[in-house]
Order: C-alpha cells, then structure tokens, then sequence
C-alpha cells in the first residue's frame, strides 16, 4: 500500500468511528440530552410503580393504588413555591384536562399533581395552589407524599431529578407521565406539546372504553 | 520528551479525583477548562508517541485529514450535553472522557495541525469559529435544562463563555488574514 492509500484509508475509518460513536451513545441518533435518554429508557422499560400514600388538598390520606384503580393516572411532579417551570406545567396540565370530555374522569381517568416538597405543601397550600388551574380536587388532585422514602423511590422510579438550589427552591425536570390501569408507566410526554399528549392520552382511553 | 513528561504530569494533576470534582462541578470549568487542558495534555504527550512511532504517523496521518477529522469528531462528541452528563454519572464514561479527549483528540491535533493545507485550515477556522457562535447562541436561547445535572443559570454562563471565545476566534482570523505569516512559517519549517 502506498502512503496515498493509508491516509483515506485513515479517514473512511475515523468517519465510522464517529459514525458508531455518536449512533451508540446517542440510541441510534434518539437521544442527545440525558433527559431524551431518560425518556426513551423510561417507554422501553415500562416500569410499575411502587405504591405510595398520598395526601391530598382535601387532607384526605389513600394510596395511590386506591387512587388508580381501573384507571389511567396522568401525573406531573411539581411543588407550589415554584416560580419558573411549574406555573406553565401546571397551566399545560390543565390545557391537556381540558381537551379531555369529562365522561372520561367518571370511570377511566385521573389527573395527579404530586408535590415533592411535603415540607411546605400541606393541604391548605395545595388548596389554594389548585384553584389556579381549575383544578376541582376531585378529578385533578394535587396531593404531597408524605413518607420521604417513598417519595424518594417513586422519583427514582420515574426518573425524576430534583436539585435543591441555594434559594430554598427546586430544580427539577418536566414531563407529562401517563400509568396504565395496571399501575405501569406507559408513556412519558414532552410537557411543552399539550396537543399531542391529549391525543395520546385519548388513544389510551378510547381503547380502555373499547375493551 | 521533556514536553511529553509535562503532558503526562499535567493529566495525572487533572485526574486527581478532587481536581476532577472541583473542574466538574461548575458547568463552564467542566467544558471550557477541563476538556481543553485534557487535549492539552495530550498535545505535549503526542511528542512521545512521535518520536517513538515516526512511521506510524507518517503512514495513516500523512496530510493531518484524518487527525483533524478525529479531533473534530471526539470534540463535537464531548459538546452534546448527554456525554457531558453520563461523564458525571458514569464512571466508564468518565474514563472515556479522559482517554479519549487527551489520547485520541490530543494526539491527533498534535501531529495534524501543521501539516494541514491553508485550504483545510482555514475550513477549520471557519467551522470552529461559527461552532462557538451557534453553541454560545444555543445556551442562551434555550430556556430549558439540557443537562440534568447542571442549573439552567450555568448554561447561560457557559452560553456567554462559548461567545467569548468566538469573539477571541473573529479577532484572531483579522490578525491572521491581515498580517504576513510567511516569515514565521519559515522559522517554523
């Protein structure tokens, strides 16, 4: 071989290592942010969730599989003292229950905002914090989880990444989460598309009322 | 030699686990400090590996193309902000951050800039410069967290910082357009 050869040579086969390396670590051109690779492992995976005590704006305290029998749970994760992301999660939430008619919420579906900060979200405050999205309590509840292990564990479940800044607030990743009657994650949703997971959503339900 | 025993010092300092902690824990020391003074390490440890495999170099890097490439690639593979992520959560993406950015894109920048033609350098130039641009413009536009593990305020931060060295890029490409270079290459050769 002549040194002309080797040296295109050299380049055809740095082109396929970096090829390979960007097709690998990114799930075959998918995920470029630690937070689409979560999202991605999150709908391969399907993982149930671990059973939680909920309690709600009512100061009513249930599980959460109490909660979700025979029903699909739409949950976001938020706390009220949030200034930045959390107003327009909730405000996507309540775009997303608005698109969705309300026979739906009698037997088949209910929406949960679940606070992770149980220190200052007692019942009184997530109240207050619900009338601002219209959410009635009853078919959209907002409840904290008051058991800090199991908060823990169902964060850890779903992938969710809080870290406490130096202003005594949260920073923390979004998303729409739909669990299945069966208790397992079915879909993780980018929380900025409201239309596109009201449509998800609707497919789930339509073939829940269909079976 | 002695520059590759410099090199070698400089990446086990920066392998020191506190220094490796304190370099990571702030979004812009992470990219802009750290990841640049790992190929810096690998520059001044590439004389080693030249001087002892003269042929090697010669042979599959004769016109700096594919070096550049390599460089190129491992450096836009540390940009995307998943690596930057996994690096800090998983310690074989750690380990290959450090390899690859001091081992692969060092080295390979090393043997290959000065044998790259005015052509392909100034193609650099313009993709590294532009690079700087749209990532420092990225940063800041975007208004979500893109790395789980760093605060949205470091992305701004880094945003600028990306900007900075662009404005250094575009002051440096004046100077070079404008100025005659041929004395000192001759120097150089």
């Amino acid at each position: 071989m002549n040194k002309k050869d080797n040296t295109k040579l050299a380049i055809l086969l740095v082109i396929i290592f970096g090829i390979g390396l960007f097709y690998i670590s990114t799930d075959g051109f998918r995920a470029y942010t630690a937070e689409s690779a979560r999202m991605y492992d999150l709908q391969q995976e399907k993982p149930t969730l671990p059973n939680v005590t909920l309690k709600d704006s009512h100061a009513r305290t249930y599980s959460f599989d109490e909660l979700a029998k025979d029903k699909y749970v739409f949950i976001t994760f938020m706390y009220t003292n949030c200034g930045t992301v959390c107003p327009q999660l909730e405000l996507n939430m309540r775009d997303v229950y608005k698109q969705i008619p309300s026979h739906y919420f009698e037997n088949d579906l209910v929406f949960l905002s679940i606070s992770f900060d149980p220190l200052r979200d007692n019942p009184e405050v997530l109240a207050k914090y619900r009338t601002y999205f219209d959410s009635d309590g009853e078919t959209w509840r907002m409840a904290r989880v008051n058991d800090s292990e199991e908060l823990t564990n169902l964060l850890e479940t779903l992938g969710v990444i809080v870290i406490p800044d130096d202003y005594g607030n949260f920073q923390h990743n979004s998303a729409f989460y739909l669990i299945s009657p069966k208790g397992q994650l079915v879909e993780v949703m980018d929380f900025t598309k409201v239309d596109t997971a009201a449509s998800i959503l609707l497919d789930h339900l339509d073939k829940k009322v269909r079976d | 030699m002695k520059q590759a025993i410099y090199g070698l010092i400089l990446f086990t300092f920066l392998a020191l686990p506190p220094v490796a902690n304190l370099l990571e824990s702030i979004m812009i020391m992470h990219m802009h400090m750290q990841m640049p003074l790992l190929v810096f390490a690998g520059f001044l440890i590439a004389r080693f590996f030249q001087l002892k495999f003269p042929q090697f170099f010669e042979r599959w890097n004769a016109n700096g193309v594919p070096g550049m490439l390599l460089f190129l690639i491992i450096w836009l593979y540390w940009m995307v902000p998943r690596a930057m992520d996994e690096a800090l959560t998983s310690p074989f993406m750690e380990l290959f951050k450090f390899f690859s950015l001091t081992f692969l894109a060092g080295i390979a920048l090393r043997d290959s800039w000065k044998k790259l033609g005015n052509i392909e350098f100034s193609i650099m130039y313009i993709f590294f410069t532009l690079k700087f641009i749209i990532m420092g413009y990225l940063y800041l536009a975007i208004e979500d967290q893109i790395c789980n593990n760093y605060l949205i305020i470091e992305q701004k931060t880094l945003g600028w910082g990306s900007l900075a060295m662009a404005v250094c890029f575009v002051i440096f490409g004046f100077y070079w357009h404008f100025t005659d270079q041929s004395e000192y290459q001759k120097v150089d050769l």
